[in-house]
């Protein structure tokens, strides 16, 4: 690794060197890497050339296998070789067995974090996704030559809290810095809208292989605002295999339960007969049954398509809903971007044609717009284009809320509102003298709980007795700019608080992430820490160079004895930040920290005031 | 400060929602935690919560009833809750008709034409009662202040109502 650079305090930094950041597509089928390299975004290579890695992950005995490694075992070995793994990030077990139930795994652990039972052990879905962060982490450091800063990671925009939370953990038991969650549509858009500079509302479809989305955004001088989002986190191009899959069973008559090879067969076929009737008018299928004997049956692209019709029209009904949602109708969208493998299907394009009444763009690879889009945003945030006019404004994909009596749900924040943000709303007790509060936090549009996705919940105690409805709980709802919620209650006359990163529930918690990267090495104590070091040494750093970069620039705003007092805190940083002792690091930070509160809040205030004042020029 | 302030806006009903959405995007550039990314996380924090700010202030400029809603908050309007009871009874009477006619219009003979005329009849009374609010927030008298804060109330009520005529018009396209 390239050591940081370290100034005196008080001298500049610049020029800055370019800091290494990529843009990663974690898709359900495929996951590309991509990084912005002298201006343009390019996706990276794997030492055989292949930029494509099959989101694959198999675990043989000696070994750990992803991509297309993993692939060559799908069928043979179906047990332990996960495809598809992000259908299942971040899912209840209920949730995943109701939706795929034939799938080849066995499935162990509770009901709200459901493993994997490998040959490996149990392993849990956000392992597998991590694998494949892993492999990609590797190929950017080979082919970039260097450790990355960070990493913006793809989600679908209709993901909900646990799937968006999980694929972070994922990402950080990869070891990368996750810069930014970002929404595939919008990263798709900012690949286009960069490059065609349109002004206007446009509309960016995208149906990849586990989940389709629609979103509405308008560009405007460089500011993408989300307007709404809609679509379905469990439809997608395996459907379409699914759905040629049901039909062969059906054709060949057999009778399901299949073996698992089998099922991985058919569905392998399905997909090969898929993107072989994206060019041709008919294509043949042979299956090798489990008595040995081959069928084979020939599928004519009429008969795909009346199979898969019915998705088809599903994805239209949420592009309807959506531009509803938005306040825009089809007659504003200017422009229709193409995202994700599936849009390659004939059928899909002209559907999507006629309902926007206009010829959608294609001309990125619609398999690699995402991650292009992920790596020019990820140059942004690591601050190598510090003059970029280029903003995302994104949304909350749904609504989250809190359970009232009788089962039915309180909306805190609703759906499509711009992130970051922040609401409090107040409740009260319903017995006399009660001196607990359940919490139970919810996301989803519907009004009973049952019917949405349950969150979270945690309790507020030792609340004073009173009389029912005297009590006043104000319970804040805080949504990140990636989408990630945390939620808080306090009694107001008492100020008894409890608060949570909604986590625990689903996915995993802080000390399950350390205990599986600690798992991950192999001389764990030493490992661990010198990582924790080293992560400590990366973020003095980080804090030298903000706040030497901030002093830099608004020195102007401190007075001679607390500019004194931030520089020798800094200075103090900077030695400390040379010896191994990992704790006094992370204290001088917080030192740091604290001595340059008051100037950051001036900081903040004053680049709203010439916010506002470049404004009232404009307008004389 | 309160919101109209921070966007430099003068505080009246009728905006110009082109300026508000200009000055919006401005703080947003200068405030969002993406222009933060690199920096301390004393920073991040502060971006987080002054942007989150700005977009509950534009959420409550933007839409002109929580416009209204927020006019009458600052301006110390007591509002009352939507559980309270409703004195007008012309008013509730002629709620209860109009989601007689929504619980209707899938029985009609034509749906078309059936959930295009529920729509007209909500418009326009929706229409009247937004038209007087808007007076009554131009004249910003306590009196005129609270005979606003009553008609926020039942242009809510049609709200709601449009919302399931919306919902209305999806079941019925999705059989």
């Amino acid at each position: 690794m390239a050591l940081l650079q370290i100034a005196e305090p008080g001298q500049s930094t610049v020029p800055h060197e370019h800091r290494l950041a990529v843009g990663i597509d974690l898709g359900t089928t495929n996951s590309l890497v991509a990084s912005v390299l002298s201006g343009e975004a390019t996706t990276l290579k794997a030492a055989d050339g292949s930029d494509v890695l099959p989101s694959i992950v198999s675990y043989q005995n000696d070994e750990t296998l992803v991509g297309d490694a993993a692939k060559a075992h799908a069928i043979t070995d179906p047990e332990n070789t996960i495809v598809s793994a992000k259908r299942l990030i971040g899912r209840s077990l209920a949730d995943i067995q109701a939706k795929y139930p034939s799938l080849p795994y066995q499935f162990c652990g509770d009901e709200n974090h459901p493993e994997l039972v490998t040959r490996k052990g149990k392993i849990n879905p956000v392992q597998v996704s991590s694998e494949v962060l892993s492999t990609l982490r590797s190929r950017a450091e080979a082919s970039l030559g260097g450790e990355l800063v960070g990493a913006v990671i793809t989600v679908p925009a209709y993901f909900d809290d646990a799937q968006r939370q999980s694929t972070k953990d994922a990402a950080k038991l990869a070891g990368l810095n996750v810069l930014r969650l970002l929404n595939e549509p919008t990263a798709a858009a900012v690949a286009y809208g960069l490059d065609s500079g349109k002004e206007g509302v446009i509309a960016v479809y995208d149906l990849g292989g586990g989940t389709f989305d629609i979103s509405i955004l308008r560009l405007n001088k460089g500011v993408f605002e989300v307007l709404a989002t809609g679509g379905d986190s469990a439809l997608g191009g395996d459907d379409f295999d699914l759905a040629i899959a049901d039909y062969l069973v059906e054709q060949a008559g057999l009778n399901r339960p299949l073996s698992p090879s089998l099922e991985r067969q058919l569905t392998m076929q399905a997909c090969q007969a898929k993107e072989t009737l994206s060019s041709a008018e008919s294509c043949e299928i042979t299956l090798e049954l489990e008595d040995g004997k081959k069928w084979q049956h020939e599928l004519s692209k009429e008969t795909f398509e009346s199979l898969i019709q019915k998705l088809v029209a599903q994805t239209l009904r949420a592009c309807r809903r959506t531009l509803k949602d938005a306040e825009v109708t089809s007659d504003d969208v200017i422009e229709v971007v193409m995202v994700g493998g599936s849009t390659r299907v004939p059928l899909v394009r002209k559907e999507v044609e006629s309902f926007f009444k206009q010829p959608p763009l294609t001309s990125i690879d619609p398999d690699k717009v995402v991650a292009i889009g992920a790596a020019i945003q990820a140059d942004i945030l690591a601050g190598n284009k510090p003059d970029s006019e280029m903003l995302l404004l994104d949304v909350i994909p749904l609504s989250l809320g809190l359970e009232t009596m009788g089962g039915l749900v309180e909306k805190v924040i609703s759906r499509n509102t711009t992130i970051p943000v922040a609401k409090a709303q107040e409740f009260t007790t319903f017995k006399d003298g009660q001196t607990a509060m359940a919490i139970h936090v919810l996301q989803g549009e519907r009004e009973l709980v049952d019917a949405c996705r349950s969150l979270a919940r945690f309790e507020l105690r030792n609340i004073p007795p009173m009389a029912a409805g005297a009590a006043h709980i104000r319970v804040t709802f805080k949504v990140d700019a990636d989408g990630l919620l945390e939620v808080s209650a306090m009694e107001k006359s008492t100020g008894v608080e409890a608060s949570i990163e909604v986590k625990p529930s689903f996915g995993l918690d802080e000390g399950q992430i350390a205990n599986m990267i600690k798992d991950s090495m192999a001389n764990a104590k030493e490992d661990i820490q010198a990582r924790m070091l080293k992560e400590q040494q990366v973020e003095a750093a980080r804090v030298i160079e903000a706040v030497q970069s901030a002093l830099d620039s608004d020195k102007a705003l401190l007075s001679n004895e607390e500019l004194a007092v931030i520089e020798s805190a800094l200075s103090t940083l900077a030695e400390v930040a040379k010896t191994n002792a990992t704790d006094d690091i992370e204290k001088q930070i917080e030192v740091v920290n604290q001595a340059t509160a008051t100037f950051a809040e001036r900081r903040m205030d004053s680049s709203i005031r010439t916010a506002l004042s470049g404004q009232s020029v404009d307008k004389v | 400060m309160n919101y109209f302030q921070l966007f430099g806006l003068e505080e009246k009903f009728n905006l110009d929602t082109e300026r508000l959405a200009q000055v919006y995007q401005k703080l947003q550039r200068s405030v969002h935690p993406d222009r933060f990314a690199h920096a301390s996380s004393q920073e991040q924090m502060l971006a987080v919560q002054k942007s989150s700010m700005i977009n509950d202030a534009y959420q409550s400029l933007k839409n002109p009833l929580k416009r209204a809603e927020y006019m009458l908050t600052i301006r110390g309007t007591e509002m009352p809750n939507e559980q309270a009871s409703f004195k007008d009874n012309m008013f509730l009477m002629r709620q209860m008709e109009l989601r007689e006619m929504l619980a209707e219009v899938k029985f009609a003979d034509d749906i078309d034409a059936a959930i295009f005329e529920a729509t007209q009849v909500l418009e326009i009374e929706f229409e009247g009662l937004f038209k007087s609010m808007q007076t009554q927030l131009a004249e910003n008298t306590e009196e005129a202040n609270q005979l606003a804060s009553e008609n926020l109330r039942k242009l809510k009520f049609y709200q709601k109502l449009h919302l399931e005529l919306d919902r209305l018009e999806d079941l019925l396209f999705e059989t």
